[in-house]
């Protein structure tokens, strides 16, 4: 009697927990479903839609996104914005693994007051001082150039480095006190003892930094006035209603390399995001 | 004897690395004359005037009709931030320099030999690691963080913006700016409306996207869920599309063109402006609900990794002890939860009060009757943008980033003084 109560609950609970599974699934994907298939429309303006889903489906639109480019340069975005994420990526990954790692692993008499500065100046908003970088990339002439947006995400990312410490923190002391006794150099352990060690955050820090600048706005915005230098995030944001089935795919061509990086990663991520946060 | 030993050390004072010469330390000496060098010329070529341009802000008002090519303020201004800041910078090299010779003499006197001018590089980047590894990134936060906010800072003190741009001068005014938000019914009224609002979004998005995170987080950890891995996967993509892409998807899905109000006006109803200028509360709520779709997924992760840490024999034993699921997870679940994200939860609060994004995105540029450039769902750091980048009101502008700073800054304080991650560091060690 028990027993059998106790079945029909659980196969009560276990049948509601899939429906709110498959509305949770179904929010989650139908918009970005949505967007796919706007981006195989046939027709570009999202007013010949019928509704949600285009009624005719073709490749066209993403022909003529790489190929009309008088008013729309696709190709070019794609490259400023590959040129600018690449390098970003990799000049912040070394700048926030190296300073997170020395916020770990050493005591020095700087040390607690760095990290209470590096707090203060995380509560100011975050473009606050964007108005100032502006005046500062005019006053040395580097305006609508793609390395001076890299110059700053690149010097801003140490600002990041919490998450990074707090996997540090995690890797035990006496790893290092061994090396130490072994006669090894600062410098030699952190190439030859941190480094492969840290591989999942390194790869957690290389992704974050790549996809930071990859869908930034604000600053190319602001900072690149020519057409032909603009982002894919600049770009696309100029692009109205009735070039929506162009904004759909010129947007499935930049998410979709992001989102299998995410998946593929997806054990560093998880990994990065939850160690970090714990010790934080 | 012993005043001789004394002179190399009034020699650094008053030319920094004559003394560790003096001692023989020649590549030390050498670098910090170096130092000193730099500073001498930089101050020479540039540094004086700038410091003066700093306090002045300008004294010549250009004219492009009689040709007078004028003052320019904000430059002025900038240099002289940066000069004040090298010179800063200089302070702590002269001092580490009176310190290093001090040292240096009691090696002396010890009869240490000196090392190797290599050698001495060699020891110094293992004994003072951080200093080289923190070089590149102190540096690079100083120029394009620090710089910057210190001197926005100063413009929240001077009249820039509006008529007074250059090459009109700026002038030091003081707490006007301040003055003028307190006491200006427009810039009040508007300050007022949109810092309520802004606090309201806060809390809401904040406790939606947290609580939506760790919901999922615990339904996907349930053990009759299969294949935990497919169903999770769904919000990773959410969290995989970059954020401007979701944003202007949606502002398509609800403009007048869009499906949604295809089906509206199919079933006879007439096209709803679900984003526009007087749409309010209707908007509000899309930007809250479309916000939590950006970050819930986030804190689901978030929540995930940290239930995987938790300890299971507290279950278990809570089990024992006739804990109902729901007890469990009042008691156990929470607290442990609520704990470990102490500070996420500050800093998802603090990244939520500043959103700037998903009001950009949705609605922008939109000015509504009643407000001073801004519309109802802007929140202060949109009304910032609209203030200072769309229309030049730069010291306003400045001065409502410091009081978004003195209200996040302090929340952020108290919240994290009052936590239990604070208090009781070791809890759950």
């Amino acid at each position: 009697m028990k027993r059998k109560h106790f079945t029909f609950k659980s196969t009560f609970e276990v049948v509601i927990t899939y429906i709110i599974l498959i509305a949770v699934a179904f929010v989650f994907f139908f918009p970005v479903f949505w967007l796919i298939l706007a981006s195989f429309s046939k027709t570009g303006s999202i007013y010949d839609f019928k509704g949600f889903f285009p009624s005719e489906l073709s490749l066209d639109t993403f022909k003529t996104l790489f190929t009309d480019t008088a008013m729309y340069d696709y190709p070019s975005w794609l490259r400023n914005t590959l040129i600018v994420s690449g390098l970003s990526c990799v000049l912040s990954t070394v700048l926030v693994i190296l300073t997170a790692y020395t916020m770990s692993r050493f005591r020095f008499k700087m040390r607690k007051s760095l990290m209470k500065a590096t707090l203060v100046l995380s509560m100011f908003p975050s473009f606050m001082g964007m108005t100032a970088v502006y005046l500062i990339m005019v006053n040395f002439g580097m305006i609508n150039n793609l390395f001076s947006l890299v110059l700053i995400y690149s010097a801003g990312a140490p600002m990041g480095y919490l998450v990074q410490k707090g996997y540090f923190d995690t890797i035990s002391n006496s790893i290092y006190e061994a090396a130490k006794i072994d006669g090894a150099s600062n410098p030699r352990v952190f190439t030859r003892i941190t480094l492969p060690l840290s591989k999942p955050i390194i790869v957690y820090t290389a992704l974050t930094s790549f996809a930071w600048p990859w869908s930034d706005f604000i600053l190319p915005n602001m900072l690149l006035k020519n057409r032909d230098l603009w982002t894919v995030a600049v770009g696309l944001t100029h692009m109205g209603e009735t070039e929506f089935a162009r904004f759909a795919a010129g947007a499935v061509f930049i998410a979709v390399p992001i989102v299998i990086l995410y998946f593929s990663l997806s054990r560093f991520l998880i990994a990065g995001v939850s160690d970090g946060a714990v010790k934080g | 004897m012993k005043t001789e030993n004394k002179i190399p050390i009034a020699a650094s004072c008053v030319i920094m690395g004559s003394g560790q010469i003096m001692y023989k330390r020649i590549g030390k000496g050498l670098l910090y004359l170096l130092v000193l060098a730099a500073f001498v010329f930089y101050m020479i070529k540039w540094g004086a005037a700038d410091l003066k341009g700093f306090v002045t802000l300008g004294e010549v008002e250009g004219d492009p009709w009689l040709g007078i090519e004028g003052d320019d303020s904000v430059i002025m201004l900038l240099r002289g931030t940066l000069a004040l800041m090298i010179t800063a910078a200089f302070a702590i090299f002269y001092y580490n320099n009176i310190k290093d010779v001090i040292q240096t003499r009691k090696d002396v006197l010890a009869g240490k030999e000196p090392d190797g001018f290599i050698r001495s590089i060699l020891r110094y980047a293992d004994r003072k690691f951080y200093v080289i590894a923190l070089f590149l990134p102190v540096a690079g936060v100083l120029l394009f963080n620090v710089l910057p906010i210190v001197f926005m800072t100063l413009i929240a003190f001077t009249d820039y913006g509006g008529d007074i741009v250059p090459p009109r001068l700026v002038d030091w005014v003081g707490f006007d700016n301040f003055a003028k938000i307190a006491r200006l019914s427009k810039l009040k009224a508007t300050f007022g409306k949109i810092l309520g609002w802004n606090i309201l979004w806060a809390v809401l998005s904040t406790a939606l996207n947290y609580f939506g995170g760790l919901f999922l987080a615990l339904l996907l950890n349930k053990k009759c869920v299969k294949g935990k891995t497919f169903w999770r996967a769904f919000p990773i993509i959410a969290y995989a599309v970059p954020g401007f892409i979701t944003l202007l998807g949606f502002k398509f899905m609800f403009s007048y063109g869009g499906p949604i109000n295809y089906y509206i006006t199919r079933a006879g109803g007439n096209a709803i402006g679900f984003l526009d200028v007087d749409a309010a509360w209707t908007a509000r709520l899309i930007g809250l609900l479309v916000n939590a779709w950006i970050s819930v997924p986030t804190s689901m992760l978030l929540a995930t990794g940290m239930l995987s840490n938790m300890n299971q024999e507290l279950y278990e034993a809570a089990a024992l002890d006739g804990a109902g699921k729901w007890k469990q997870f009042v008691k156990l679940t929470l607290p442990f939860i609520i704990f470990s994200t102490t500070p996420t939860l500050i800093t998802s609060f603090v990244g939520n009060f500043n959103n700037f994004g998903v009001f950009y995105f949705l609605r922008g540029g939109m000015y509504l009757d009643g407000y001073f450039l801004a519309s109802d769902t802007d929140l202060l750091i949109n009304w910032l943008y609209n203030l200072s980048i769309d229309n030049n009101y730069y010291s306003i502008g400045a001065a409502i980033s410091l009081i978004i700073f003195l209200i996040t800054s302090v929340f952020s304080l108290m919240t994290y003084v009052r936590s239990d991650a604070f208090k009781k560091e070791d809890t759950y060690r």
